[in-house]
């Protein structure tokens, strides 16, 4: 009879047979007769749209489905060569590591160090066998220099290694990510999926990742698995998925694919290096001559930029916009300071900003640049130590946790009388005020929350000046994001500033019409959309990045782009 | 917000030393506190204890036991001024007040609450000290070959506790930031909610757990030996305090009389004690290593420098 070490070695690393499970007080199944089957060595990313069944699918696989949520659930899974479902997650925990959305909610020690070696003292391990590893794990992840640091002082890029090392330290065969990227800036989130990558190749560990924003993980899968409503619906190569999404569901289609498909070029792109050599390269369908489409781009060439006629943002914005008028939000040498480690620091700066009725604007900058401390300030949650904030038409803040706003057990309680109906009817939840704020999904909480913050302020005189959100599309997908800059127009139309922090640049090119991107509590680039998001690499649209073309970030403004392009070529 | 006495790891001798060392010696100087009744120990102990956590890296932990245990004693100064009648020296007499009887305000009772209060304060910042400098997580490892579950879950309430405070602070800005038709919150809803959303993490940190492998049988593997340089010093500091105080009591080193009159005893014993408690806040003091400069190293140094030049 094999030993366990020879058994989980020779099977795959996840194989899930006819699986159907429904949580205990759900009526629909959460998964519907799932089958797939994962080899050791692969990297798989998971998509698919919110409540698609994707972190439950993840659950399963580490066990917590069924033994930690209960629930019924028929079919087979087996986590390298381990019955799941016998076996649970505790023995589950030698040969699979899951690393959820939120970091904050899976640590569990005082320091980094504790936190890391947690699993293997739990398993047994002598003390230098602990010693090394976390080690070796910390080195692997480049974070030898926090292992002594508390854990409640790390930013969140920190927390999610931290998270990821506890996860690998026990060097599982399988690892398991639900939405990793979903509270990272741009930066730290392509660091941390190409560090995935590296462990992939160096490690030979299996990864299934389940992430929303896809154009930033495509390029790193060699395979994708897209969930509908409980079922596998697609199981396949990236190139392929991305056709599929084509035909099937446009919300899974990345920027770039869907600007190829836009003017028509195949094949559809899984990343930026991708697009650039297909647009690069002769086409195959013309007998060896070229596209036109494809040989007007300079991409490689550094002075691209220069060379190509300057795209003026305001053509690029959308007609229609009003213009702006008076200012809803006014900061003038604004300093906040506030205090870290022991230590004070300003993390606002001298800032000077003016939003104005009717204005759309992004507020971009990395983790800790000062985005949330500036909406804070503006909604006098803070005290400026220098210069000044008013926002003289009032301001309403959503923050980042929007069920900080629900405390009561019934809609209607939380928004009585004409001025909530008033404030649930703008934000479509009219339907709901018998319901539970707890039974409803993540994006009609985050509209109820609005809701919240904007009632008694709906008449047109009453309006705040300035709407402010922050982070408001952590873990939402792209239907979901097009519902709420939907909703934000509504109420910039009727005539309020919005200001949004977000670190979702093609969020961003969506609904703003001007960037302001902080960088370590100061403005360092503040300019319409089209400019700021075509403008770096970091805080650029994937389209941007493809076509290096100032002022074009959206796929439909480079398919335009594009055909003109190929119209002046001769 | 972070707490001024939450533990945060810095470079220095107390906080790397093993939870034992630092026990006896942070212990040593609460111990005096409640052995010794004169106030010049007692100051002694409190510059010991300010000391040590300046010099340990933990001044917020210190200035915020200080402001507290300050308030306290102010506190204690004035109910013991009111309560207790006796001593000589009457500063007032306030007549008749109801429970308390006749009151009058006596320097000695005075005196014998600032005392009392000075004690609190002293007691305060050595275990403000600790709980900035000694790791918790360090301690409860110690602890988990006695009771292993018990330590774990002190483990999660030492985690968890701050945590809660942050969703406490964040709670309340959403309700301040509620619209002028949505309904008021008030203290009770609040409580409600944050009731509520410690159980979910208390669920999150529980799955964590069973994913770390917590719910094994396996056997739980002994804890790393924490070895550290200065665990000798601070064993030394502890005993030596505790001898001190020992035989400075025996010796009659703690005179002081309350009542009817105050009196403090200034012996020659008394200052010994307080000087070698005062002393003992210089434990943590962290030596700068000198540069050896030999000539062999010179040599070394340079032909590594012509090295990377060529």
């Amino acid at each position: 009879m094999p030993d366990l070490a020879t058994q989980t070695r020779a099977s795959p690393a996840l194989a899930l047979t006819g699986v159907t499970y429904a949580y205990p007080t759900a009526g629909a199944a959460a998964l519907r007769d799932v089958s797939l089957s994962l080899a050791t060595g692969e990297f798989a990313l998971l998509a698919g749209r919110s409540a698609c069944g994707k972190s439950t699918l993840l659950r399963a696989a580490c066990g917590l489905v069924p033994h930690f949520h209960g629930g019924e659930i028929e079919g087979g899974i087996e986590v390298a060569g381990i019955d799941a479902i016998a076996a649970g997650p505790g023995e589950l925990a030698a040969v699979v590591g899951y690393v959820a959305q939120d970091p904050e909610t899976q640590v569990v020690s005082t320091t980094v160090a504790a936190e890391i070696e947690l699993p293997l003292e739990m398993r047994g391990d002598a003390p230098a066998s602990r010693a090394r590893a976390v080690e070796e794990v910390a080195l692997a992840l480049a974070i030898p220099h926090l292992l002594d640091r508390a854990v409640d002082t790390l930013s969140g890029g920190e927390l999610q290694r931290v998270a990821l090392a506890a996860a690998l330290v026990t060097r599982p065969r399988l690892v398991l990510l639900d939405e990793p990227t979903s509270q990272l800036d741009p930066v730290a989130g392509d660091e941390l999926i190409w560090l995935l990558r590296r462990l992939n190749e160096e490690w030979g560990v299996t990864i299934l990742l389940a992430e929303h924003r896809l154009e930033r993980c495509l390029a790193a899968a060699d395979r994708v698995i897209a969930m509908a409503s409980g079922t596998v619906a697609y199981d396949g190569n990236p190139r392929d998925f991305l056709t599929w999404a084509q035909n099937t569901d446009t919300a899974l289609e990345t920027p770039a694919a869907r600007l190829f498909s836009l003017v028509g070029i195949e094949p559809l792109p899984v990343g930026v290096r991708d697009a650039r050599q297909t647009l690069a390269a002769p086409s195959p369908a013309e007998g060896g001559g070229t596209d036109p489409l494809r040989t007007t781009f300079p991409f490689s060439s550094p002075t691209s930029r220069r060379q190509q006629p300057h795209v003026p943002p305001e053509k690029a914005r959308e007609e229609g916009v009003r213009l702006p008028s008076s200012p809803a939000l006014e900061a003038r040498d604004l300093w906040v300071e506030l205090t870290s480690r022991e230590t004070p620091r300003d993390v606002l700066q001298g800032i000077d900003l003016t939003v104005r009725s009717g204005e759309r604007v992004a507020l971009m900058g990395r983790n800790g640049a000062g985005k949330s401390t500036l909406l804070r300030a503006a909604a006098g949650l803070l005290d400026p130590i220098r210069g000044k904030v008013e926002a003289p038409h009032g301001i309403a803040l959503l923050t980042q946790t929007p069920s900080d706003y629900l405390v009561r057990e019934r809609v209607g309680d939380e928004l009585p009388g004409d001025a909530g109906l008033a404030a649930l009817r703008v934000v479509g939840l009219e339907h709901a005020v018998d319901a539970d704020p707890r039974d409803l999904s993540g994006g009609e909480r985050q509209r109820l929350a609005l809701a919240i913050a904007l009632a008694g302020r709906m008449d047109s005189d009453a309006l705040p000046g300035l709407v402010a959100l922050d982070e408001p599309t952590r873990g939402m997908d792209r239907a979901r994001k097009s519902d709420l800059v939907g909703l934000v127009g509504d109420l910039t139309d009727r005539g309020a500033g919005l200001l949004v922090a977000t670190h979702d640049v093609e969020f961003a090119a969506a609904f703003a019409e001007r960037v302001v991107l902080l960088g370590n509590g100061v403005v360092i680039a503040d300019g319409p959309a089209p400019e700021v998001l075509s403008g770096g690499w970091y805080f650029a649209t994937e389209v941007a990045r493809v076509l290096d073309l100032p002022g074009v970030i959206t796929p439909e403004q480079g398919a335009e782009a594009l055909r003109s392009q190929a119209g002046e070529s001769p | 917000m972070r707490s001024p006495f939450a533990y945060i790891p810095r470079p220095r001798p107390l906080q790397a030393a093993s939870p034992a060392a630092a026990v006896t010696y942070l212990g040593a100087l609460v111990a005096v506190a409640f052995l010794y009744s004169s106030p010049i120990v007692l100051l002694a102990v409190g510059l010991a204890a300010v000391l040590a956590g300046r010099l340990a890296g933990a001044r917020a932990a210190v200035r915020a036991a200080l402001w507290m245990g300050l308030a306290l004693a102010a506190l204690i100064v004035i109910v013991n001024a009111l309560v207790v009648s006796r001593g000589a020296t009457v500063w007032a007499r306030l007549g008749e007040w109801p429970l308390f009887g006749q009151v009058d305000v006596t320097a000695e009772a005075i005196v014998a609450g600032a005392v009392l209060g000075l004690r609190a304060a002293v007691v305060m910042v050595a275990f403000a000290v600790y709980s900035a400098c000694v790791d918790p997580d360090r301690v409860l490892r110690a602890l988990r070959p006695l009771a292993g579950r018990s330590a774990l879950t002190a483990t999660l309430v030492s985690r968890l506790v701050p945590v809660a405070a942050a969703d406490a602070a964040r709670l309340r800005d959403a309700a301040r930031l509620r619209g002028p038709g949505a309904a008021p919150v008030g203290r009770a809803p609040l409580a409600r909610r944050l009731l509520a959303g410690s159980l979910d993490r208390a669920v999150d940190v529980a799955a964590t757990l069973e994913l770390r492998g917590y719910s094994l049988d396996a056997p739980r593997a002994r804890g790393r030996r924490a070895r550290s340089r200065y665990d000798r010093r601070f064993y030394a500091a502890g005993l030596l305090v505790l001898a001190t105080a020992i035989a400075g009591k025996a010796l009659g080193a703690d005179a002081f009389g309350e009542y009817p009159a105050t009196e403090i005893g200034v012996g020659g014993s008394t200052l010994i004690v307080a000087a070698v408690v005062a002393l003992s806040g210089l434990a943590p003091l962290r030596r700068e290593r000198r540069q050896v400069r030999s000539p062999s190293v010179r040599t070394a140094s340079t032909s590594l420098s012509a090295g990377w030049r060529s």
